[in-house]
């Protein structure tokens, strides 16, 4: 419990030290960049003939409930799979 | 008007007056010129009619498909296959007992479960999985989200708790690399109430929360904990909550810990100042190192209810315990992505090793662990097939005046199993 506890406060102390605000190299990330980073986070990276233009954004909102994708993030990667 | 004194010999029509022929020759050629191009107007008019009407008839077929603000889609999984098991019980002193089993669909992952996902524009999100597994219906979950904001989700609705990573993330057949789900691992589980969530960058990293207040477990009277379902047995909430963080830029890293805080007592019971309390650690690596793919998972829960006096079932006196539980795994898998053969790139190893230990001294005690190693081959990003085989040993440690038998059971198992997102 002494551990997960310094865990949290760790990440707590990571928070407060750094602006809510994404470096200069996250914001240049591609759509495909961050879908390849992304989803193999859990599963395999998803094909983008899988689905169509709308059943991507609703998996998209989906996706970011379950992996807490940033708005930006979720928004590239649907900006790459419907293309 | 008839003239007595015209000649019947000239022409009546004005076209026959015209004496000079050059001229006559002109204008019928202008006349002729004229017909024919009167008919090709006709014709192009006819023409230019059908493709306006099968321009129009194409547009509107195109504006029935253009995509409204709403979208149903079904997606979902079903995970099905067949175990085969040898199970040895060796009583303290006595011989062993040998049990074989083996089942279609094996005995806890047959699974059929179709999700619907409902959209309303990009605000709303409805989310609806039911089940059918083990031989009954039931619900994974059932929750409204509202994104409400950069970073922030608003869901309602009966959803899983953010504790700890498999739950939520990695539970599915078509994503776990192995066949049985880590042992332990289910709770706290899906539950009633309302939370909050988002993900928001951090620089080069990025940070995530996840919380929740909802219904809360339920004290059962032999010291178990399980959720209470949709009729609350309190007054009170339980508050559960993950809070993660990527330090990499590439997001291959993520690190969390969980925690659940509430009252587990049925009102008005004898247990009415207890308190459920988790705590949780989880990791997730996934790194590419050519040829391979490595995927690293682990989490590790705490569940602790404070001291009470349970009913000893034999003779009805009290009995206490010291209700600490603790709940682990860790699994690596490899994956040859790179390879030029088809079929040795799609196929993944995959171990894990899973310890348990429950409260000694009362009636469901045990210290477990169980190895489990698996091949599987994947026959696209989403269907998978897996041979898995797992080994558990777990020594007793239970109240035996409480009814509770003392003793070492070993198992083996086989499992074939295919996996697949519809």
């Amino acid at each position: 419990m002494t551990w997960i506890m310094i865990g949290g406060l760790g990440i707590l102390v990571a928070i407060i030290m750094n602006s809510c605000a994404e470096s200069k190299k996250v914001a240049a990330k591609s759509g495909v960049q961050l879908w390849a980073e992304n989803c193999q986070r859990c599963h395999n990276t998803p094909s983008p003939n899988s689905f169509s233009h709308d059943q991507w954004i609703t998996l998209g909102m989906h996706m970011q409930t379950r992996a807490q994708l940033t708005n930006e993030e979720r928004d590239k990667i649907i900006s790459f799979l419907t293309q | 008007m008839f003239d007595p004194n015209e000649d019947p010999e000239k022409p009546k029509f004005g076209f026959m007056r015209i004496k000079h022929l050059p001229t006559r020759c002109l204008i019928l050629g202008f006349a002729l010129l004229s017909i024919v191009q009167g008919g090709r107007a006709q014709q192009t008019t006819a023409a230019d009619s059908a493709l306006l009407e099968r321009v129009t008839t194409l547009e509107q077929q195109v504006a029935d498909q253009k995509p409204g603000e709403s979208h149903l889609m079904i997606v979902g999984l079903t995970t099905f296959g067949f175990a085969n098991s040898k199970t040895v019980f060796t009583p303290p002193g006595g011989p062993p007992q040998t049990a074989k089993a083996n089942s279609f669909p094996d005995a806890d992952r047959y699974e059929l479960s179709p999700m619907l996902l409902w959209r309303h524009g990009t605000k709303w999100l409805v989310e609806f999985e039911p089940s059918f597994s083990g031989g009954s219906l039931g619900v994974n979950w059932a929750n409204i989200s509202y994104f409400a904001a950069p970073g922030l989700v608003i869901h309602a609705g009966y959803f899983v708790l953010p504790f700890g990573i498999y739950a939520k993330r990695l539970a599915a057949g078509w994503i776990d690399k192995l066949a049985p789900d880590p042992q332990g691992i289910d709770l706290p589980g899906s539950d009633f109430g309302i939370g909050v969530s988002g993900g928001l960058p951090l620089g080069n990293m990025k940070w995530s929360y996840d919380l929740s207040l909802t219904n809360g477990l339920q004290l059962l009277s032999d010291g178990e904990i399980q959720g209470v379902g949709i009729v609350d047995n309190n007054k009170n909430k339980t508050i559960t909550g993950r809070l993660a963080l990527l330090p990499f830029s590439n997001s291959s890293l993520e690190i969390g810990v969980s925690g659940l805080y509430g009252n587990a007592a049925d009102e008005g019971s004898n247990y009415s100042n207890a308190n459920s309390t988790m705590y949780g650690a989880d990791l997730s690596y996934v790194k590419t190192l050519k040829p391979f793919l490595f995927n690293v998972k682990g989490q590790l829960s705490k569940v602790l209810v404070n001291r009470q006096n349970y009913i000893n079932p034999v003779d009805s006196t009290n009995y206490t315990f010291d209700n600490t539980s603790t709940f682990a795994f860790a699994q690596i898998s490899i994956r040859p992505v790179s390879a030029d053969n088809n079929i040795v790139k799609n196929l993944e190893l995959a171990f894990r090793y899973v310890n348990n230990t429950t409260p000694s001294n009362s009636l469901w005690g045990q210290n477990y662990n169980e190895e489990d190693i698996g091949l599987d081959y994947w026959l696209s990003w989403r269907t998978v097939l897996k041979f898995t085989y797992a080994k558990s040993h777990a020594v007793s440690t239970q109240k035996v005046s409480a009814g509770g038998t003392l003793g070492a059971t070993d198992m083996n198992t086989i499992y074939l199993q295919f996996a697949l997102q519809l």
